[in-house]
């Protein structure tokens, strides 16, 4: 049993586990043929059928059951305030595995040229009264009993009345934002706090205008859409839900990581020296003292902030990305580029920290600006 | 045999009363058009059209997470003003009010209601925006749909937020001053943000400390008594308000969309 | 009757008087001006109105004791709780740090064992200066004005700061040489 833990404690750390979930997410989710291609070759679709879902939430459950009987774990998973967390994940799981069955048999069905499951002759509708009244009676009623039931069983939590003077250990955001407090150790508040929110809001209201394929509209569907699917599934399981639950139960005293099954240690020492681009520039490479002209200092991230957000993408358009660009035309590519490069600043950023202890790409402490 | 025809012509009459009528033009729904009437007739229930596409009743395609999150939205907004009878929004008796709430008060479950309540919703709506996507329900003509769904997600995030605050425990405070700090950072209107230093009339800066938005969030420079009052109204009256109309804008949106998606 | 009718609009179409085209514009543009600026006036007193002009928050100046109360090379914990400072003093002098992270505002606790301020939120570390060396903070804690008062105690003055990324740490009032 500690063998198993111990592979737990091993596997959840940001750094493997993370890793492990990007990687297979395009296997789980082929957005290319090649994808497409291992996805069947290895059998990874066979997660969406009943079978697959019963191995999953076994997996999770058995987790959990670990879990219970773990002294350390028990305090995390037990704490009111993480059941919604882990109704979450449960619910987050069951939806998609959903989804996803029902997209793969609409996918087959329209393979063989048939209608997708969802469709009815549009005159053969059905009333409002009494049929759909009494499904949302029903689903009411029993949400409502769930409601009181856990209202009884669990009482909500009250800590000791406010201390501006001490703040608690670890000291956590409301769990909806830890995906957000998560962001906060790789971003300076002025991106993970103002303006990654602000993109995350108007990324997704965006949406419909950047994904302007038809197909698929009204019933699931997996393989019409698999590239939109693959990014919005990436950037809500990884890097909004998976960030949450690693907030959630594996963030401990000053916001150290801790396995599931570890102590949360308050005197763990972990070191966190984090070096700036531009220190690694000036200092490490050239052997100088850094400069005292700001701009001079942080050229170099300058260079590769305009370079990854601005330039790079000019330079697909004329490349590889060429179909694309004269499919979507400058404004809608642009876009496109503009919050989908955001997003996947955020994984590269973290991959950055973790691999070189680098901090800010921009840092200019003097003007509040770092990146 | 005998009685069941005696309640249901006691139903019947009940239907034909003056004052049933004048309440439910339609009388009791038995008929096809009886039924569409009852909808059609009936403010709330005109919230749907009279007919619906077969798979528009089938769980497995709604997940019914909309519909339960606007009811979550209305057990909120009771089980909420009820706990404002016993709640006063001040540092010295917050506290104390909520130990109250649970010790005292009868029904003792009011909060655990409003606060597992605010959870699940939040878990209902991102539900429902997950099943929107998977069934590719954004698309046009929905599009502008999805924008006000969107901005209702967020304005339930910043509702649950918000109540944070108000039990005035370490949890709450602090979880507010690390949020409302974020706020500091915000370019050119912090005092922390990057441009702010450029906002000066020669050695006297605009932003500072005492004048920046999160001074405004805060009504002060630190949580504490006027953050508490501040929280408590965007809670109870100006966030519910302005989710009230986009929920409006939500719901008017669907039907004129073309009712709920389905394959064509 | 062979008169020509002439439509009742266009009558006096031309005529100086009445309004044309190009003065109907002028008066919708000065109206539309007069119509904005009312609102954005309107919206903007609503914005300050958010802004209180009296606060009623705790004094922010107080004495905290002689200097022999401190040790040297001792971090002094007890008035974190009252007033959010940690008074140090070093072989120098003495100068009081503010407890506030410089990172989103979380207090930091000073771990004796391994010689910094430790922030429970994010991870930032701090050096016993107040100098961040780890985690995600951008810039090193600030530092507050300290004097000594006609009785020989300290006073701490909490409305001046004295930031180090501005060189501020170079001014007297933010060191006390002992």
């Amino acid at each position: 049993m500690n063998y198993i833990k111990d592979l737990f404690d091993f596997l959840s750390a940001p750094t493997i586990s993370f890793t492990l979930l990007t990687v297979a997410f395009p296997f789980i989710f082929p957005p290319t043929d090649w994808f497409d291609k291992k996805n069947k070759q290895w059998g990874i679709y066979k997660l969406w059928t009943n079978k697959g879902a019963f191995w999953i939430f076994m997996s999770i459950t058995f987790f959990f059951i670990i879990g219970y009987f773990d002294p350390y774990f028990n305090l995390t998973m037990t704490k009111p305030d993480n059941i919604p967390i882990i109704l979450m994940i449960y619910s987050m799981i069951f939806v998609i595995w959903l989804g996803m069955k029902k997209a793969y048999n609409n996918d087959a069905r329209l393979d063989r040229g048939e209608k997708p499951e969802e469709w009815n002759d549009p005159d053969d509708k059905v009333l409002v009264w009494p049929d759909l009244v009494y499904i949302e009676l029903i689903a009411l009623i029993l949400f409502m009993v769930f409601l009181i039931v856990w209202s009884i069983l669990i009482g909500a939590p009250l800590e000791e009345p406010a201390n501006p003077a001490a703040t608690p250990n670890p000291s956590k955001a409301p769990w909806y934002f830890l995906g957000l407090q998560e962001m906060l150790v790789y971003f300076d508040p002025w991106l993970a706090g103002i303006i990654f929110p602000i993109f995350i809001i108007v990324g997704m209201m965006a949406i419909p205008y950047m994904d302007i394929n038809k197909k698929g509209e009204g019933y699931y569907s997996f393989k019409e859409r698999r590239v939109g699917y693959f990014i919005f599934m990436y950037g809500w399981m990884v890097l909004w839900v998976f960030l949450i639950v690693i907030g959630t139960f594996f963030r401990g005293p000053n916001w150290n990581f801790f396995g599931p099954f570890e102590w949360w240690d308050p005197h763990k020492v972990v070191p966190l020296t984090n070096v700036n681009l531009s220190e690694y520039v000036w200092v490490k490479l050239l052997n100088k003292g850094l400069p005292t002209n700001i701009i001079a200092r942080e050229a170099v991230g300058f260079v590769a902030v305009i370079g990854y957000l601005f330039i790079m993408p000019l330079l697909l358009a004329k490349t590889k990305l060429k179909n694309l660009f004269e499919h979507y035309g400058p404004v809608r590519y642009s876009t496109l580029m503009l919050f989908g490069l955001t997003m996947f600043a955020l994984p590269i950023k973290m991959y950055l920290r973790w691999l070189f202890n680098l901090k800010y790409i921009i840092a200019i402490p003097e003007w509040f600006f770092n990146i | 045999m005998a009685e069941k025809e005696k309640k249901e012509s006691l139903l019947s009459r009940l239907g034909e009363s003056q004052v049933w009528k004048s309440i439910i033009r339609s009388g009791v729904p038995r008929s096809r058009r009886q039924r569409m009437y009852a909808v059609l007739g009936n403010v709330f229930l005109h919230l749907h059209p009279a007919r619906v596409p077969k798979h528009a009743v089938k769980i497995g395609y709604t997940w019914c997470m909309g519909g339960l999150s606007f009811f979550l939205f209305v057990v909120l907004t009771i089980t909420g003003i009820l706990l404002m009878f016993y709640y006063r929004p001040t540092v010295e008796y917050a506290y104390t009010d909520i130990i109250d709430l649970t010790e005292q008060v009868p029904l003792g479950i009011m909060r655990e209601l409003h606060r597992w309540g605010a959870h699940a919703m939040v878990l209902t709506v991102w539900l429902h925006m997950l099943r929107v996507f998977m069934t590719g329900s954004y698309k046009p003509p929905r599009e502008f749909n999805w924008g006000v769904g969107v901005l209702l997600m967020t304005i339930t995030l910043f509702l649950s937020f918000t109540g944070y605050l108000l039990p005035w425990d370490q949890l709450a405070i602090w979880a507010v001053t690390v949020g409302t700090n974020m706020a500091r950072a915000h370019p050119f209107i912090g005092h922390e943000g990057p441009g702010a230093s450029l906002l000066a009339i020669g050695d006297i800066n605009l932003v500072h400390m005492g004048s920046d938005v999160r001074f405004a969030l805060l009504g002060g420079r630190f949580v504490g008594e006027a953050t508490l009052l501040r929280f408590y109204v965007l809670h109870c009256i100006a966030v519910p308000f302005v989710a009230m109309i986009f929920m409006a804008v939500h719901f008017w949106r669907i039907r004129k969309d073309g009712g709920i998606s389905g394959p064509l | 009757m062979s008169e020509k009718v002439i439509p009742k609009a266009s009558i006096n179409s031309d005529s100086g008087k009445d309004l044309n085209r190009k003065g109907f514009l002028g008066w919708l543009s000065i109206g539309w001006l007069a119509f904005a600026g009312a609102t954005g006036g309107f919206f903007t007193s609503m914005i300050r109105f958010m802004f209180p002009n009296v606060l009623f928050e705790p004094p922010q100046s107080f004495k905290i004791g002689y200097p022999d109360d401190f040790t040297i090379g001792k971090v002094d914990t007890r008035f974190k709780k009252k007033y959010a400072v940690w008074v140090v003093r070093n072989d120098e002098g003495i100068y009081a740090l503010s407890t506030v992270c410089t990172h989103l505002g979380c207090t930091p606790n000073w771990l004796e064992v391994e010689q910094k301020y430790k922030c429970p939120c994010h991870g930032s570390g701090f050096r016993k200066t107040g100098v961040h060396f780890e985690g995600p903070a951008p810039r090193p804690l600030e530092r507050h004005s300290v004097s000594l008062a006609s009785d020989g105690q300290i006073i701490v003055d909490k409305t001046k700061r004295f930031k180090w990324e501005k060189g501020e740490w170079e001014i007297e009032e933010s060191f006390l040489k002992i």
